[in-house]
C-alpha cells in the first residue's frame, strides 16, 4: 500500500510518500498554484509511481483561502425573527481599542441575504412562537432570485429544540440549496459564535467539496482523507459539507507531524515552534493534542474544536525599525517573499530578522538553499548601519554598532517568541521546564536554542524533515471526530446521568468511525464535560469520570490560581471525541556512523554569539550522521534551514537523523 | 537616552504581566461586566504609583488607575502580602461599582527588600448596594449609589480581613457573586506579583527599577513627539449633555485645547457647574477621557503609561461636571459624561488635524439595569448592560455600525446566556438602519434592542444623545439621536433618556441607540 500526505501551503505544495513494501519515505515539493490549487497537486501526483492501492491524506488551504479572501459561495442566512443582523453586530466590540478610524468589517453575508423567520424557542426548549412556514416560501423565491448557492440556518436555542431548524433545512434542501443548520454542526449555546461557525461552513463547504471532487476523480485513490483543524483525519465522504472543520488544517499537520517525530525520538511533552517568514505558530502537546473551542479566523469566531495554536506576527522576514520614542521595533510588518529581506537583493530596503542573522554570521551568506541563492552580505550591513545611525545604540568593546543593532533585533524577536510560548504554557499552568521544543519552519533553527534557554526548556529537537513535517503529519494523524451537545444543567447531577447524556454522542462517534472502515478495537472514545462555577461564563473541559467535580476544582486552581470547593457548578456541554488509531508510517532507523564528525565540517568563521565574536565551526547538516556530536557554538547548514547551536549547547544526531540539542544555561 | 533594545524587550514583559492578570480575572469572575463584557483593567505601577504598563482593556480606566494607586499609597502603609481596596470616587475612584485592588511587590530580601512597585486591577461589580439594583441609579448624592470604600486594606500580610469582607458583602444584593469576583481580583494580583518577582530574579531589582523608569520616559517621548507634530494654536469646542435626569436642562461642556510645541493644555473652563443628577464626572474620569484621545492619536501598539500624561496639562475647574465635588452623585459621569468629554476634545482637535479626526460617535453607552426578585428561580437578580451604536464617519470612509466607541468596548451578553439566567427575553437585536448621519461618508448606524419582561422588574436607564445628536464634521449631517420606548398593552410610550420605571410581565422596552455623525457635505466629491 502506498500512502501519500499532501499539504498545500502558500508557496509550496508538499508531498510525503510512504510505501509499505519497502518502508521508504520520500518527500518533495512543487510550487503551489494558488489560483487552482489542484494543478500543483495533480502534477505532483503524476511523478509518483502508481500502485494498486493508494491512501491519500490531504491538508488544504482551500477552505481557509475561500474565507480569508472572501471567495466562498454565495451564501444566505436565516435567523429567528429579530436577529437578522447577528453577524454584523457580533459582540458589538471593536477590534482595536485605540483606533479612532477603524475600517468597518465586511460580514460574509450582505444584508440583502439575511432573512428572518417568525419562530421562537425559550431557554427550556419550549416553543414560545410557532414556526411560520409560509414565510419560508417567500425566502426561497428571494434566494433563487439572488442566485444563492448555500444557506446557513441558526435559530435561538435550536440546540434544545432543533425541530424548527430541521423543517426549514428540509424545505431548502428539497429545492437544491446546500444547507448547514446550526444544531447539526454545533448544538452549543451562544448564538453569535454558533451562527458565525454555521455561516462559515455554508460559505466554504461548496468550494471545498468541488475541489475535493475534482482531485478524487482524477486520482481515484482507494481511500481519501482530509486533515481537520483538530489534528485528526476524516474521510472525504464524511468531511463533505463540513468545510469549517478543516479550516486550519495546514498548521494542524505541522503539530501532528512534530508530535510524531518527537514521539519516535522519545519525547512526549512538547512545545512546537514553527517560525516562518511572516509569522510564528506555537502550541503545546502533552499526553494529548490540546484543542480550543474559541478559535477565530480572520476575526470571525469558529466554535468547532481546533488545535490550540498561538500565532504571533513575527518571523524571519519581520522588518526592524525605530519608533518615534526611539525604541527598536521588529514587525509585525514583514518583507514577505517579495521583495524579501535586504540580503535577497530583490530591492528590499528595510532590514529584517534574516538580515540581522546574516550580519551576525549565524546565517552564512553562501549557504542558503544549499548555496544556490547567495545572500547579499554587504547590502544587509549597509541597511543595518543606517538603522544603527537612527537608533541610539552604542558600540560595545566587542561589537560595532551594526552588530549591536543586529544582535538587538534577534533579542527582540526572541522576546516575542518567549512571550508567545509563555501564553500557551506557563500562563495555562504548564511548566516549560518539562517540555521539549520541537522546531520546524524555515527560520526556527536560528532561534530555537536561544528561545529554549530563555524559557528554561532543556532540549530542542529539529527534524531533518522539518520542511515537509506538515505533510508527514497528514500520514501520522489518527482518525478523529468531535461531537458536542449543550446540556446547561446543575452540577449535582450524577456521573451515571451524565454518561446517559454522553451515550448518543458516543454511539454516533463509533458509528461514524466504523463507516470509515476502522475496526472497533482501534476506536477510543474520549468523553468530556464543559463545566463552570454557577455564575461564571467560561467553561473548562474535564474528563467525564466519577470524580469530575474534584477534577474541575483542581483544573480551575491550576489555570486561574483559585477554586471554590463549596460553590455550585453547572454542566454546560458534553463533548465526545471519537479517535480511531491509524498506524503511522514507520520511519527508517539509521545506524551509528563510522565516519568522524570532522568530515562534516564546512568551514570556520567569525560569528556573533551572546555579545562577543568567536570563530565558530560550520557543518554540512547532510553529512552529519547518527551518533555524531556537535558541541556549540556551531552553525549547521541544511538545505532548507540553518541551525544556530549556542556556546553551551550540545547537538547529537539521533537514529532518525533528528538533531537533539541539549540546551545549556 | 535609554537602551532602545531593552525598552522593546521589557515593554513586552510588563504588558504580558498585565495581560495575564486580565485573563485570570476575566475567566474566573462572576459579574457579567467582568466575565462577558471585559469591564476591567490590569496594570503595573512603580513604587511612586506611576503607571508603567497597562493591558489594552478599558479606556475609562486609563488615567484613573494611577490616581487610585496613588490614593492608596498616600493613605496606607504597605507591607508584603497586603492588598488594598478602594472605590471612592473622591479618593482616586471613578464610580462605586468599579472596585480597585492594589498589591505592592518588593525586591528579594537579599537585595534589600525595598518596595519596588504595585500591581493593580479594577473591575466593575454588578452590584455594590445603594438605591437601585445594579448600582447605576438616578441618584442625587453619592450615598445613594452604594457602599463607599475609601482606601483600606482587604488583606494584611496574606490574611483576608474577615470583618471588612463581611461588612462589604452585607451591603450588596448578590453577596455570593461578589465574593467570587473579589477572589478573582485577588488571584489576578497574586499572579501579577509572582511574575514581577520572577523578573526581578532574572534581571535584578535594580535593573527592573531602571526599566520601569525607562518605560515611563519612553511613553513621554512618544507623546511629546506626537504633540509637536500637531499645529500650534488654540482650538475651542463645546457640546451638550441632554440633561442630568433630574431636570431637563442641558449641560454644557466647553473645552479649549492649546497646543504649544510638544505640550498641550486642555482647559474645561466654561463648563457648567455640577448637577444634582448623577452625570457628574470626577477628575480621574476627565483625565482618562483626555488621555484616551491622545493615546488614540499616538497610533497602535504603544504602551499606555504615566509618561504619556506628562506633556498633557489638564485644567478642570472644581465644582463643575468635569471635576465634581463631594458628595455629588457620579454613577453616570463615568459612562456618559466621559463620552461627551471625548466628543468635545475631538471636536477641538478636528480644527487642528481634520484629516485624522472622525465625526462624533454615538456618545453614550445606553446603560440599562434590570433588577428585582426572580420568582421562577427564587432569588434576587440584577442585570446591567450597555448597548453599542454608530461610530462617526471617517475623513476617508463610512463609520462602523452597531459597535461600542471611545470610552468603552464591552461585549454584549449572548441572548442565550442572558435568558438562561434572567426573567426577560430579548425580542429584537438589529441594526437601526438609516440612523447614521449623511455626508460624503455616512456615520455608522445604531442598534435596536427590545426586551420583553416575563415578570415584574425595576428598570433604570441612563442614556444620552436623546435630544442633542452626535455632530457631523466638514459639512456632514449629525447622526440620529436615540430613543427609549415602553410598549404596554399595545400602547407605545416615549421614555426620557434617564429614568427608572417599574415594568410588568408582557411589557416591552425598546431602545434605539444613536447613529454616528456624517463627514463632508453630500454634494462635495472627495
Amino acid at each position: 500500500m502506498q500512502r501519500i500526505g499532501i499539504d498545500i501551503g502558500g508557496t509550496f505544495t508538499d508531498f510525503v510518500v510512504h510505501d509499505d513494501t519497502d518502508g521508504r519515505v520520500r518527500s518533495f515539493k512543487r510550487l503551489s498554484t494558488p489560483a487552482s490549487p489542484e494543478i500543483a497537486v495533480l502534477e505532483g501526483l503524476t511523478t509518483i509511481p502508481v500502485v494498486d492501492s493508494r491512501v491519500v491524506v490531504h491538508g488544504s488551504t482551500v477552505a481557509t483561502n475561500a474565507l480569508l479572501e472572501r471567495k466562498g459561495s454565495a451564501t444566505a442566512l436565516v435567523t429567528t425573527r429579530g436577529f437578522r443582523d447577528m453577524l454584523l453586530i457580533g459582540r458589538q466590540t471593536r477590534e482595536q481599542l485605540y483606533n479612532l478610524v477603524p475600517e468597518p468589517i465586511i460580514p460574509l453575508i450582505p444584508p440583502e441575504r439575511c432573512f428572518e423567520v417568525t419562530e421562537r424557542v425559550d431557554y427550556q426548549g419550549t416553543v414560545v412562537t410557532p414556526l411560520d412556514l409560509t414565510e419560508v416560501d417567500h425566502i426561497i423565491q428571494s434566494l433563487q432570485d439572488q442566485h444563492v448557492e448555500s444557506v446557513a440556518i441558526s435559530f435561538l436555542f435550536s440546540f434544545l429544540f432543533p425541530d424548527h431548524e430541521r423543517v426549514v433545512a428540509g424545505r431548502l434542501r428539497d429545492v437544491g440549496f446546500f444547507v448547514t443548520a446550526s444544531h447539526e454542526l454545533i448544538p452549543e449555546f451562544r448564538e453569535y459564535e454558533r451562527t458565525s461557525t454555521t455561516t462559515i461552513n455554508s460559505y466554504v463547504s461548496p468550494v471545498l467539496d468541488r475541489y475535493l471532487a475534482q482531485v478524487q476523480q482524477t486520482m481515484q485513490p482507494a481511500e481519501f482523507h482530509i486533515l481537520q483543524s483538530n489534528g485528526g483525519r476524516l474521510s472525504v465522504e464524511q468531511a463533505r459539507g463540513q468545510g469549517v472543520r478543516s479550516i486550519l488544517s495546514g498548521p494542524a499537520g505541522g503539530v501532528v507531524g512534530a508530535r510524531y517525530i518527537a514521539k519516535l525520538a522519545g519525547y512526549e511533552n512538547l512545545m512546537t515552534f514553527d517560525m516562518g517568514g511572516t509569522s510564528t505558530d506555537v502550541s503545546l502537546v502533552t499526553d494529548h493534542l490540546h484543542v480550543t473551542n474559541e478559535a477565530t479566523v480572520g476575526g470571525l469566531p469558529i466554535r468547532v474544536p481546533v488545535l490550540d495554536i498561538h500565532t504571533v506576527g513575527s518571523g524571519g522576514g519581520s522588518i526592524a525599525y525605530r519608533d518615534t520614542g526611539g525604541g527598536l521595533r521588529v514587525g509585525p510588518q514583514s518583507a514577505g517573499a517579495d521583495p524579501g529581506p535586504v540580503c535577497y537583493g530583490r530591492g528590499g530596503q528595510q532590514p529584517t530578522v534574516t538580515d540581522a542573522n546574516v550580519l551576525l554570521g549565524r546565517l552564512p551568506h553562501d549557504g542558503f538553499l544549499n548555496g544556490t541563492m547567495p545572500l547579499d552580505y554587504t547590502q544587509a550591513v549597509e541597511h543595518l548601519n543606517l538603522l544603527a545611525n537612527n537608533l541610539s545604540v552604542c558600540a560595545s568593546t566587542t561589537l560595532d554598532r551594526p552588530q549591536a543593532v543586529a544582535f538587538g533585533i534577534v533579542q527582540v524577536v526572541n522576546a516575542h517568541m518567549e512571550r508567545a510560548m509563555r501564553v500557551i504554557s506557563v500562563e495555562r499552568g504548564y511548566d516549560s521546564r518539562d517540555c521539549t521544543l520541537v522546531s520546524f519552519g524555515g527560520a526556527g533553527g536560528l532561534h530555537a536554542c536561544d528561545v529554549a534557554r530563555q524559557l528554561c526548556i532543556p532540549r530542542v529537537v529539529i527534524s531533518p524533515k522539518a520542511a515537509t513535517l506538515s505533510a508527514l503529519g497528514m500520514l501520522s494523524a489518527d482518525a478523529h471526530i468531535d461531537y458536542v451537545q449543550t446540556l446547561m444543567i446543575e452540577g449535582d447531577v450524577s456521573f451515571e446521568e451524565l454518561e446517559k447524556h454522553a451515550h448518543p454522542l458516543v454511539a454516533q462517534g463509533v458509528h461514524d468511525l466504523r463507516r470509515q472502515g476502522l475496526d472497533a478495537d482501534s476506536i477510543e472514545v474520549v468523553r468530556e464535560v464543559d463545566m463552570r462555577y454557577r455564575g461564571q461564563s467560561f467553561e473548562l473541559s474535564v474528563s467525564l469520570t466519577p470524580d469530575f467535580r474534584a477534577q474541575f476544582d483542581a483544573f480551575h486552581e491550576r489555570r486561574y490560581g483559585l477554586c471554590h470547593h463549596d460553590a455550585q457548578v453547572e454542566i454546560v456541554n458534553i463533548r465526545v471525541r471519537a479517535i480511531g488509531a491509524v498506524a503511522p508510517p514507520v520511519l527508517p532507523v539509521h545506524h551509528a556512523a563510522h565516519s568522524d564528525v570532522k568530515e562534516a565540517i564546512w568551514c570556520r568563521r567569525p560569528v556573533v554569539l551572546q555579545g562577543q565574536i568567536e570563530e565558530v565551526m560550520h557543518y554540512h547538516g547532510s553529512r552529519l550522521q547518527t551518533g555524531h556530536r556537535v558541541e556549540g557554538p556551531a552553525i549547521i547548514v541544511q538545505e532548507d534551514t540553518t541551525l544556530y547551536v549556542g556556546a553551551t549547547d550540545l547537538a547529537v544526531v539521533d537514529q532518525y537523523r533528528n538533531f537533539v540539542i541539549e540546551v545549556g544555561v | 537616552m535609554d537602551d532602545p533594545i531593552r525598552i522593546e524587550i521589557m515593554k513586552h514583559l510588563f504588558v504580558s504581566v498585565a495581560e495575564e492578570m486580565g485573563v485570570r480575572l476575566q475567566r474566573s469572575a462572576y459579574s457579567p461586566n467582568i466575565k462577558e463584557r471585559r469591564d476591567f483593567s490590569c496594570a503595573v505601577f512603580d513604587a511612586s504609583g506611576q503607571l508603567v504598563a497597562q493591558a489594552a482593556h478599558i479606556p475609562v480606566h486609563l488615567g484613573a488607575m494611577p490616581l487610585s494607586v496613588q490614593a492608596c499609597v498616600q493613605a496606607l502603609t504597605f507591607a508584603p502580602g497586603d492588598v488594598a481596596m478602594v472605590n471612592d470616587p473622591y479618593q482616586g475612584g471613578t464610580h462605586l461599582p468599579d472596585i480597585t485592588m492594589v498589591s505592592p511587590f518588593y525586591a528579594p530580601r537579599e537585595s534589600n527588600g525595598r518596595l519596588m512597585g504595585f500591581v493593580a486591577n479594577r473591575a466593575h461589580h454588578a452590584d455594590v448596594g445603594g438605591m437601585s439594583a445594579g448600582s447605576m441609579p438616578l441618584s442625587e448624592e453619592i450615598f445613594q449609589e452604594g457602599m463607599i470604600i475609601p482606601p483600606i486594606k482587604l488583606v494584611c500580610s496574606g490574611e483576608i480581613h474577615q470583618d471588612v469582607w463581611n461588612l462589604f458583602l452585607a451591603n450588596v444584593r448578590t453577596p455570593r457573586e461578589r465574593a467570587g469576583d473579589l477572589h478573582a481580583q485577588l488571584a489576578a494580583n497574586r499572579i501579577g506579583i509572582e511574575r514581577m518577582q520572577g523578573f526581578m530574579q532574572r534581571y535584578g531589582s535594580v535593573q527592573i527599577s531602571r526599566d520601569m523608569d525607562a518605560m515611563i520616559d519612553y511613553g513621554e517621548r512618544m507623546t511629546r513627539q506626537l504633540i509637536a507634530e500637531l499645529p500650534d494654536g488654540l482650538y475651542r469646542f463645546e457640546d451638550r449633555l441632554d440633561d442630568d435626569g433630574i431636570t431637563t436642562e442641558p449641560v454644557t461642556i466647553a473645552v479649549s485645547v492649546a497646543i504649544a510645541g510638544d505640550e498641550v493644555t486642555i482647559d474645561f473652563t466654561g463648563t457648567d457647574s455640577q448637577r444634582t443628577g448623577s452625570i457628574n464626572a470626577v477628575y480621574p474620569i476627565t483625565l482618562s477621557a483626555v488621555v484616551y484621545v491622545f493615546r488614540c492619536l499616538l497610533g497602535l501598539d504603544i504602551p499606555a503609561n504615566s509618561g504619556c500624561m506628562k506633556p498633557i496639562h489638564l485644567i478642570a475647574p472644581e465644582g463643575t461636571v468635569v471635576n465634581a465635588r463631594f458628595p455629588a452623585a457620579v454613577a453616570g459621569g463615568n459612562v456618559e459624561t466621559s463620552q461627551r468629554i471625548v466628543d468635545v476634545v475631538l471636536g477641538a482637535l478636528a480644527q487642528a488635524c481634520h484629516e485624522r479626526i472622525p465625526a462624533a460617535s454615538q456618545g453614550t453607552m445606553n446603560n440599562v439595569a434590570i433588577g428585582g426578585w426572580d420568582r421562577g428561580r427564587q432569588q434576587p437578580f440584577t442585570y446591567y448592560e450597555t448597548i453599542g451604536g454608530g461610530m462617526g464617519a471617517r475623513p476617508t470612509g463610512n463609520g462602523a455600525s452597531a459597535i461600542h466607541s471611545h470610552m468603552t468596548n464591552t461585549l454584549n451578553t449572548p441572548v442565550e446566556a442572558l435568558e438562561y439566567a434572567y426573567p426577560f427575553r430579548v425580542r429584537q437585536y438589529t441594526v437601526r438602519e438609516g440612523s447614521g448621519g449623511q455626508g460624503s461618508f455616512a456615520g455608522g448606524d445604531g442598534i435596536c434592542r427590545s426586551y420583553e419582561f416575563l415578570q415584574q422588574a425595576h428598570v433604570t436607564i441612563l442614556s444620552e444623545r436623546r435630544s442633542y445628536s452626535p455632530y457631523g464634521l466638514a459639512g456632514g449631517q449629525p447622526g440620529h439621536s436615540g430613543r427609549n420606548q415602553l410598549q404596554r398593552s399595545g400602547e407605545l410610550q416615549e421614555l426620557p433618556g434617564k429614568c427608572r420605571i417599574d415594568v410588568q410581565s408582557g411589557d416591552i422596552l425598546r431602545i434605539e441607540t444613536p447613529g454616528g455623525g456624517g463627514y463632508g457635505s453630500q454634494s462635495e466629491n472627495y
